[in-house]
Order: C-alpha cells, then sequence, then structure tokens
C-alpha cells in the first residue's frame, strides 16, 4: 500500500475537459503544482475543522438559538473595544514607566530659563536613544486609551449591556472613563511647558468656579492658587502613583465582573 | 478565450467566469491571496527603499527600484483579480447553475 496520498481530483483530466485560455490554465497549473508541494490549504482545512469540532462542543447561545446574528453579526468587532482599551493601557504602562527612568519632575528654576522638568523631557526627545520613540509610544497609548474607552461605552450603550443585571458595570466604567481622562490631564501637566502651564490654569480657575468648596479643591488638586513646584509634584503623584494603582484594580474588577456575569446576549 | 464558446464557463455578462472543482478553488484562494499580499508588501518596500521612505529629493530617486515596486504591486493585484473568476458549483451565480 502506498502511503501517498490520493488527490480527490485528476487536475490534468478536468482541465483538459474545460476550454481554459493559455494564461489560465498556466495559472492553474503554477497553484495546482505550489499546492501540491506546500499544503497550506490542508493545514488551513484542519484548522477549520478544529473550529468547527470546538464550536459544536458548546451549548447554543442566545444568539444561536433565536438566529439573531444575522442581525447582529456586524456589532461583534466593537465588542473589541474594552480589551483594546486594556492594551492601550498596558501599553503607557510600560512605556510611561521607563520613561520615569529619565523625568524628573521638578519645576525649579523659575529665573525664566527652562524647568528641570522640562530640561528632562527635552533629553527624552533629544539625546536619549530611542527616548522620541519611547515618548510617542506613551503619548500615542494615551490618546489611543481615550478614544477607544469612549468607543468602547458607545458600544455598551448601543447594544443594551449596560441594562441589568450588568448596571454595577456601567457605574465602574464610569468612574474608570473618569479616571481615564484625569490620566491623560495630569500627564499633560508633567512637561511643564507651556501648554501644560496654562492647562493648569484653567484647571485651578474650574475648581475656583465650584461654589463654597472651589477653594478648597483648588488647593488639594494644584497645592494652591496658582501654579508652583507644589502643582507639578502633586500632578506627578497622582500620574505615576495614585492612578495607576486605583485604575488597574477597577479595570480588574470591571473584567472580573463580565468573566463571571458572561458577555450580554443581543436580544 | 472566445466568448461564443463557454463550455464550461459562464457567458452571460462580459465578466468571464471558470468552474473548478471546490479542492481547486481552495488553492486559487489561499495562494493567489498569498501571492497578492506579499508582492503588495514587497512592493510598497520597494518603493520606500527607492524614494527613501517618501523623503529623498526628486533627483536621488532610485528610479528602476521604484518602478520594480510599482510593478510588484501591480502585479499582486492583477493576480488577486485574475484570481475572482474562478468559483465553485453553487457558488455565486446560483440562477445560472440550475440549468
Ligand atoms: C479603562 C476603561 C475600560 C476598560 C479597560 C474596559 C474593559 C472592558 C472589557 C475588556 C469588557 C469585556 C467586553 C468588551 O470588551 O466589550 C468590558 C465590558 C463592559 N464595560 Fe468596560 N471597560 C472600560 C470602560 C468602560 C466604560 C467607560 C463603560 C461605560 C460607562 C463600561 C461599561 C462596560 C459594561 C456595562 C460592560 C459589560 C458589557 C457586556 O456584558 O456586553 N466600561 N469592559
Amino acid at each position: 500500500m502506498s502511503l501517498e496520498r490520493k488527490d480527490e481530483h485528476d487536475h490534468k483530466g478536468w482541465m483538459e475537459s474545460r476550454e481554459l485560455t493559455p494564461i489560465e490554465s498556466v495559472y492553474l497549473t503554477v497553484l495546482v503544482w505550489l499546492d501540491r508541494r506546500l499544503r497550506v490549504v490542508d493545514y488551513l482545512e484542519i484548522l477549520e475543522d478544529l473550529y468547527y469540532k470546538v464550536n459544536m462542543q458548546m451549548p447554543k447561545s442566545h444568539t444561536e438559538q433565536y438566529n439573531l446574528d444575522n442581525k447582529f453579526w456586524y456589532w461583534y468587532p466593537l465588542y473589541a473595544l474594552g480589551s483594546f482599551s486594556t492594551v492601550a493601557y498596558i501599553v503607557a504602562a510600560i512605556s510611561g514607566a521607563l520613561l520615569g527612568f529619565y523625568y524628573a519632575p521638578a519645576a525649579a528654576a523659575a529665573d525664566g530659563s527652562p524647568t528641570v522638568a522640562y530640561d528632562s523631557v527635552m533629553l527624552i526627545m533629544g539625546q536619549l536613544n530611542l527616548g522620541y520613540f519611547l515618548r510617542s509610544v506613551h503619548r500615542w497609548a494615551a490618546q489611543i486609551m481615550v478614544a477607544a474607552v469612549f468607543l468602547h461605552m458607545l458600544r455598551v450603550y448601543f447594544t443594551g449591556s449596560y441594562k441589568e443585571p450588568r448596571e454595577l458595570n456601567w457605574l465602574i466604567g464610569i468612574v474608570l472613563i473618569s479616571l481615564t481622562l484625569v490620566f491623560g490631564y495630569t500627564g499633560y501637566l508633567l512637561p511643564w511647558s507651556q501648554l501644560s502651564f496654562w492647562a493648569g490654569q484653567i484647571g485651578v480657575e474650574m475648581s475656583l468656579s465650584i461654589p463654597l468648596i472651589g477653594e478648597w479643591v483648588a488647593q488639594l488638586m494644584f497645592g494652591g492658587f496658582t501654579l508652583s513646584q507644589a502643582t507639578l509634584q502633586r500632578m506627578y503623584i497622582l500620574h505615576v502613583f495614585f492612578l495607576p494603582f486605583i485604575t488597574t484594580a477597577i479595570i480588574a474588577v470591571h473584567i472580573g465582573i463580565v468573566w463571571m456575569q458572561g458577555i450580554a446576549e443581543p436580544h | 478565450m472566445t466568448e461564443d464558446q463557454p463550455a464550461g464557463t459562464e457567458g452571460g455578462s462580459d465578466r468571464r467566469d471558470v468552474v473548478v472543482p471546490l479542492r481547486v478553488y481552495k488553492a486559487v484562494t489561499v495562494f493567489s491571496t498569498l501571492f497578492a499580499v506579499l508582492s503588495v508588501v514587497a512592493g510598497f518596500i520597494l518603493v520606500d527603499v527607492a524614494t527613501q521612505r517618501a523623503s529623498a529629493p526628486a533627483s536621488e530617486i532610485d528610479v528602476p527600484v521604484g518602478i520594480a515596486g510599482i510593478a510588484c504591486i501591480l502585479a499582486g493585484t492583477v493576480v488577486y483579480a485574475f484570481s475572482t473568476r474562478f468559483r465553485t458549483e453553487e457558488m455565486g451565480k446560483s440562477k445560472d447553475d440550475a440549468t
């Protein structure tokens, strides 16, 4: 008995039975030649088979039972946005930790010359090997995270996934998007550039505009009514100490709840 | 191929269709997609090299390499487009198969 696998098709035979243009027969001959040798198709067929067999082990979901996929499938890619936010967060965390080796949160040199913080950012951008790249990765990850979290929220809203019994996770989500934005704001102040400084000024004035507790909030968040070393230091500790611990913990709870409750199905 | 002799092919529109066995159809899809992807990517890499990532002044563009890159991209496109004429029984124009 020969170990050689029999082809289901006698290629030569049927190709002669068709009327093919010369280009077509050369094309097919080349591809069949490759197919005989590389067997990529066989491996893909094995994967396809595996996919169906694994799926047959699972109970039918609500979606399959009522055949909702034909109306709903185009939403499914958007279910990746939560994971996408998580990935962006992890990338920002790693690149931020590396930036931390070179950044110094000091607003010294108030005589008009650039500050220590600004100089350290300039060093990262100009002198440090791959520094420009590292800071760019960190900024892009931050931008992308904000966008992904917001779109994730829209996905949850438009698929109605916030409904009972998932109200708690919606509320946790509101905390998470707020933390994400505070992350962005505190990070924006850290280079202590002109943009940073005046964004900080706006923050102080917004705090002061709050009735009754405004002055207290400005003191607490910005360390005074004018920007100073205290402001930069608070933003720094919020950005690299407070927020990372709190946000990481809450993301873990958020995803843990999704794991426990299962993903919401369309109705 | 003459259009008045559509044996194993579909006439009707000017779009040529060639019906092949399923196994051949799979080989066509897999290998022509593979080829198209690789040659388009390779083409862009060549164009990148020829123009120093689009930063070279016009006088320093490496013309032969640039043309080779564009040719690669076109070749990938043509192969992919060509592969779309093959289909299997019962695929696509089901009305025409039910003769
Ligand atoms: C740091 C920000 C966030 C991260 C990392 C995150 C992550 C995730 C992940 C991975 C899932 C699993 C399903 C999916 O990926 O779509 C999920 C589900 C969910 N998220 Fe978020 N999320 C964040 C922010 C938010 C926000 C802002 C809201 C809404 C205010 C929200 C509400 C929900 C709800 C209700 C679910 C359950 C949805 C379902 O079961 O279909 N999340 N989240």
